[in-house]
């Protein structure tokens, strides 16, 4: 039921592009254009919300990569994502790299050390592996915290916004495009990745290592390569974040992050393309209507207990992670098909 | 020298209350192969419960510590019963997943219930200093490795030559045989995490005795899944070993080596070790290897 009734494969090309009929076009440059014309018509407050969004987008989707297609679980994606941010605000301020360049460069860097703890990926796999990531993050942030004279510590870097030869990202709507930007891209590429030769293995690794193996998959290659493209991506959007927050400390990289980021991807639906996207999204804004609701609550039941607002969002998110865990472990993208394929059966139920 | 003996003995005590928090942490995965990350927040959220009890409740210390046991009997059970038990049969990855939602919740309903934050237990165990040589230690501390050995050894025996302790083991090993065997696995698991959760209740009344409830006693519980890596995750003997010999590393590292990298080398340590057993010995010192099929 992925294709519409009636669509038929005449080429190996129409058969493997993702945008089959003439209405997905439609569709599609319609999508394109009300995302970025969302500068003209919403304010400040909202394209924020968005841009923060849009960095947890890359970011989810590399630990799509690495947990929802490879299999391996880590619970240190904020740990790899300072690594990134981090490297961006040195090299911009001190050695005055072009942001582009300093982009790739977070992203090759975050994607190294993600490497070097996925080396024990060889011979440990679940538990294990979630303890070496959480392990990761201590150790990530315990040198960000106490290497004062790189990165000044608990007092963070100033960073400055990001340009493009004469173009200067320093509004948030300039910011809105150019996050929004690279996101697509990224999803582009991953939502591809997820098709090839390694998207396949990193599929056989997850489903079954030891049956990978026998068929001739180099397991241990591949989980490092998923662990460089996770950590890869999780390095994307730190940078991104770095220029767009103008200054990072190592609070905004901690554990709560981390599992924050498991959540939103369990939340969306492992292993798909849509998944990062639909569990940002919602997770993002239930966060806003948590912090909208809060104060009305507070306001409106004098009695209840003063850490009420800030112990709520821990709570709504971990129910929220457990829930779905039990009632629909394949997440909300697996809901969003459900959807597509009742509508384009209807009236019909088969 | 005198210094290097008084690294030694604190470091070996307070690896005993990491010992007894892996404890509760093996119990689970000796029974039911789930993975608690929870730890650290059930250990956080026991020591509150006793501090509303002992200090907002005002209950003499007796009838506090027994309601804390009820409240972590009754913990384990919803846990178990809520979240755990339609997980059954599921992938590993949903399974550590619901344990670190569940780790979140808590915290939340910790910071909504006593938003303080910081707070000190009453005094439980008597604080006159004990002289060991030229050592000084507290009281608290010889009371609480003496209390965690007392644990591990009911816990072995229990696991050894009960009926319920065999059929925990027996459950782990192999699901299906055991419900072939009728033994009713889902009373087993409801068990187990109710044990775990008294346990990790004693540990939270013992550690914020000693150094107060704070947000740290999380960290105190990641801390202990370096000694559960190190003991190897089924093995209450692993956990007992490792417990002070992590307590040790991180003492006496702490103690000449913050000259060398600097202060706060005393909280990397566990994790650094959690890397190195990776590398090298992954399934842990007493850790039993598993051999997998396709």
């Amino acid at each position: 039921m992925s294709l519409p009734c009636g669509t038929r494969n005449y080429s190996y090309a129409t058969d493997i592009a993702i945008i089959r009929t003439k209405t997905q076009w439609v569709m599609f440059i319609a999508f394109l254009l009300l995302i970025f014309s969302f500068p003209f018509y919403f304010p400040r407050f909202w394209l924020d919300v968005m841009n923060l969004i849009g960095i947890t987008i890359i970011a989810i989707i590399g630990l799509n990569i690495l947990v929802g297609y490879c299999g391996q679980l880590s619970i240190g994606h904020a740990g790899f994502m300072a690594v990134g941010a981090y490297t961006t605000a040195i090299l911009t301020a001190n050695f005055q790299i072009p942001f582009l360049l300093a982009l790739l460069l977070s992203g090759i860097a975050a994607g190294l050390i993600g490497l070097l703890f996925g080396v024990p990926s060889m011979r440990v796999k679940g538990f294990y592996l979630a303890i070496t990531t959480i392990a990761a993050q201590f150790i990530i942030i315990w040198i960000i915290n106490h290497w004062t004279d790189v990165t000044k510590g608990s007092m963070g870097l100033g960073v400055d916004a990001a340009s493009i030869g004469p173009l200067s990202f320093d509004s948030e709507a300039s910011q809105y495009f150019l996050i929004i930007s690279i996101t697509a891209l990224c999803v582009l590429f991953a939502t591809n990745l997820a098709r090839s030769r390694a998207g396949r293995a990193f599929i056989a690794v997850r489903d079954n290592d030891l049956a990978a193996e026998v068929m001739g998959i180099n397991v241990f290659s591949y989980k490092l390569l998923a662990f460089f493209l996770g950590c890869f991506f999780a390095g994307i959007a730190g940078s991104l974040f770095a220029q767009w927050r103008g200054h990072i400390t190592p609070e905004d990289f901690t554990f709560q992050q981390s599992i924050l980021y498991i959540g939103i991807l369990i939340i969306g639906g492992l292993g798909t393309s849509i998944g990062p996207i639909i569990g940002v999204v919602f997770i993002r804004l239930l966060e806003q209507f948590v912090t909208l609701l809060a104060p009305l609550v507070e306001r409106s039941f004098p009695d209840i207990p003063s850490g009420f607002a800030t112990g709520l969002s821990p709570m709504v998110f971990g129910l929220v992670m457990v829930v779905f865990l039990v009632l629909e472990p394949r997440g909300l993208a697996h809901r969003w098909n459900l959807f597509k394929a009742s509508y384009r059966m209807w009236p019909f139920s088969y | 020298m005198e210094q290097l003996i008084q690294y030694t003995i604190t470091g070996l005590a307070v690896g005993m209350i990491y010992a007894l928090i892996a404890l509760g942490f093996a119990l689970i995965w000796k029974s039911s192969r789930v993975a608690n990350l929870a730890l650290g927040q059930l250990v956080l959220i026991s020591s509150w419960f006793t501090y509303g009890m002992l200090v907002q409740a005002r209950f003499p210390i007796w009838l506090g510590i027994i309601l804390t046991v009820i409240f972590a009997i009754f913990l384990g059970w919803a846990i178990e019963r809520f979240t755990l038990r339609p997980l059954i049969g599921q992938p590993a990855l949903s399974l550590i997943a619901v344990t670190l939602g569940l780790g979140y919740f808590l915290e939340g309903i910790v910071v909504v219930a006593w938003p303080i934050s910081v707070a000190k237990l009453p005094q439980i165990f008597p604080n006159e200093p004990v002289y060991i040589g030229s050592a000084v230690i507290s009281q608290e501390y010889l009371w609480a490795a003496g209390i965690s050995l007392a644990l591990f050894v009911l816990l072995s025996l229990f696991f050894k030559y009960h009926k319920m302790g065999i059929a925990m083991r027996a459950t782990a090993d192999d699901q299906l045989a055991v419900q072939a065997c009728a033994v009713p696995i889902n009373r087993i698991f409801s068990l187990s995490w109710i044990f775990a959760c008294i346990v990790a209740a004693i540990g939270g009344v013992l550690i914020s005795s000693i150094g107060g409830i704070t947000n740290a006693l999380i960290e105190t519980g990641f801390k202990s899944f370096s000694v559960v890596i190190l003991g190897g995750m089924d093995s209450f003997l692993g956990c007992m070993v490792a417990g002070p010999l992590i307590g040790l590393l991180e003492n006496v590292g702490a103690g000449y080596l913050t000259a060398i990298i600097g202060p706060g080398i005393k909280d990397l340590i566990p994790f650094v070790i959690i890397i190195l057993v990776m590398l090298i010995k992954p399934y842990g010192l007493f850790g039993e290897e598993r051999i997998e099929r396709i």
